[in-house]
């Protein structure tokens, strides 16, 4: 363990004897309480050699929604620090041949940075459906491409309208009639459709070995979990039949 | 058709798993995913693609942990495993079960261990096999009794708390509108054990330990919130005495 320490204590050394001088640091701004320059995006040091460091859950929404928007905001830059700090840390300890101690820590802190989007997301819809009139979200629209095939094209911001960006115009062609992609579009439907067949026959073997291996199966449940599977149809198939006697 | 290499297989961890690992989802799927081949990173000349195994073992191993990815390696492949639907799982941690099978047929136990992807549970020092520990050359090997896992369908019941005996069960509504395990030859309520309710970090809620990075309970259940038309830019502009008079050009949205 001793070891472990010292050469932890090697490894943050060139960090912690490298001095900033004074006047490089803008006394204007203030982002928190705590000044520690560049080591702010390294843990705590007793944390360094530390074998599992425990942490509670991340923040649902429920308990976000209740915090004002201040707060939200405040919350943010302390997530965003922390998920800085354990990225450092993780690769601090890639490169050290170190283990980098309960790694889920990063899926909490981003799970909870995603809740606290939603819930800023969710009010300015609130709001913008309420005084503008308009969805709050960045537009979009179900297009058909070249090809024949839907998608949801976001839309960008730009400077200059439509019919003079002739850049934009010449790389983005929507919902046009096209009729030479009537072999493609039936090899694709094809494809979709034995996709298609293949799952639904796949379900429906594997439903006959259950029913083979388990002759006391709860007919229900496998409906519930197989609902394309035809069981009525595979009772009577040989496959289903167990060895043994009726 | 836009092929998605998504991890299947991580929708069949149950839900008791899950619950017990207190972990979040991104971390169980990032943990227990296996890359088979990737394109080499950061070079020009390659599309960024990763081909991830599709198929998983399941055993007592849980998903996040070594054994799993070791039960998994890329170049395994385990024989595919029957496990028959369940509607509602009824089996929790602590509790007594009679088992049904086995040379330890008739005894009760205490569940020790719930492996939901199987429909196993592993009963505390019953059902056990010897199995050979270590062994190298030249040396006595080290053998210890193993318990070995149950299968929920056919291989164990629940106990009845009225008289202590094996029964089925059904999930019924109290009055109170509570969802309970009922015995169905008696009719009583068999409560879910508290030991249930344990996790990878602690026995219960109320006896987890907060540690100094958790945010404390008074801060996490004080409501600072209050409605006002403003959006969140708006509030924050205020709040921090930013004033914005510009008027913004015009913009096209296409």
């Amino acid at each position: 363990m001793a070891f472990r320490i010292l050469s932890k204590c090697r490894m943050f050394q060139n960090i912690i004897n490298t001095k900033i001088p004074k006047n490089l640091r803008s006394d204007g701004i203030h982002i928190s309480t705590v000044h520690r320059d560049l080591m702010e995006f390294f843990d705590d040091k007793k944390n360094w050699a530390a074998e599992s460091i425990k942490v509670g859950r991340s923040w649902n929404k429920d308990e976000l929604r209740i915090k004002s928007n201040e707060d939200l905001h405040k919350l943010w830059f302390v997530l965003l620090k922390e998920r800085n700090m354990l990225l450092t840390m993780e690769h601090e300890c890639l490169a050290q041949f170190e283990l980098f101690p309960n790694p889920e820590r990063i899926d909490k802190v981003e799970e909870s940075m995603n809740n606290l989007e939603a819930v800023v997301r969710e009010r300015n819809k609130a709001y913008y459906d309420l005084e503008v009139g308009e969805s709050a979200e960045r537009p979009g629209e179900l297009v058909t491409n070249m090809l024949g095939l839907n998608f949801f094209y976001r839309k960008f911001e730009h400077l200059i309208p439509k019919f003079l960006n002739k850049k934009w115009r010449k790389k983005h062609t929507f919902n046009v009639v096209n009729g030479n992609i009537e072999k493609f579009q039936k090899y694709y439907r094809e494809k979709l459709h034995n996709a298609n067949r293949k799952s639904k026959n796949r379900d429906t073997n594997h439903v006959m070995h259950l029913m083979k291996r388990f002759p006391n199966m709860d007919i229900s449940a496998v409906q519930q979990q197989y609902p394309s599977v035809n069981i009525e149809k595979i009772k009577n198939y040989h496959k289903t039949r167990g060895h043994y006697v009726p | 058709m836009r092929l998605t290499n998504c991890l299947n297989d991580f929708k069949k961890i149950g839900e008791l798993t899950k619950k017990y690992a207190n972990l979040p989802d991104s971390y169980i799927k990032r943990s227990m995913e296996r890359v088979v081949w990737k394109t080499p990173q950061n070079n020009p000349r390659y599309l960024p693609r990763v081909v991830k195994k599709k198929k998983y073992h399941f055993s007592t191993h849980r998903p996040w942990s070594i054994g799993f990815s070791a039960d998994n390696n890329v170049n395994s492949v385990k024989p595919k495993v029957f496990v028959e639907p369940i509607k509602e799982w009824s089996f929790f941690k602590g509790d007594r079960v009679e088992i049904l099978v086995g040379p330890d047929k008739g005894k009760q136990g205490i569940v020790g261990n719930v492996i939901q992807e199987r429909n196993w549970v592993i009963v505390d020092g019953l059902n056990c096999e010897i199995e050979e520990v270590s062994h190298y050359k030249g040396h006595l090997s080290m053998i210890q009794m193993q318990e070995k896992p149950l299968l929920v369908t056919s291989e164990v019941s629940l106990v009845d708390p009225s008289d202590l005996q094996g029964c089925t069960v059904e999930w019924r509504y109290t009055e109170a509108g509570e969802k309970v395990r009922v015995s169905t030859r008696t009719g009583k309520i068999i409560p879910i054990p508290s030991l249930a309710q344990e996790t990878y970090d602690y026995k219960t809620p109320k006896t987890y330990k907060e540690s100094e990075k958790d945010t404390r309970e008074e801060d996490l259940t004080e409501i600072t919130f209050a409605p006002s038309l403003k959006t969140f830019e708006m509030d924050i502009m205020e709040n921090m005495g930013i004033k914005e008079d510009r008027v913004a050009a015009p913009t096209y949205w296409y």
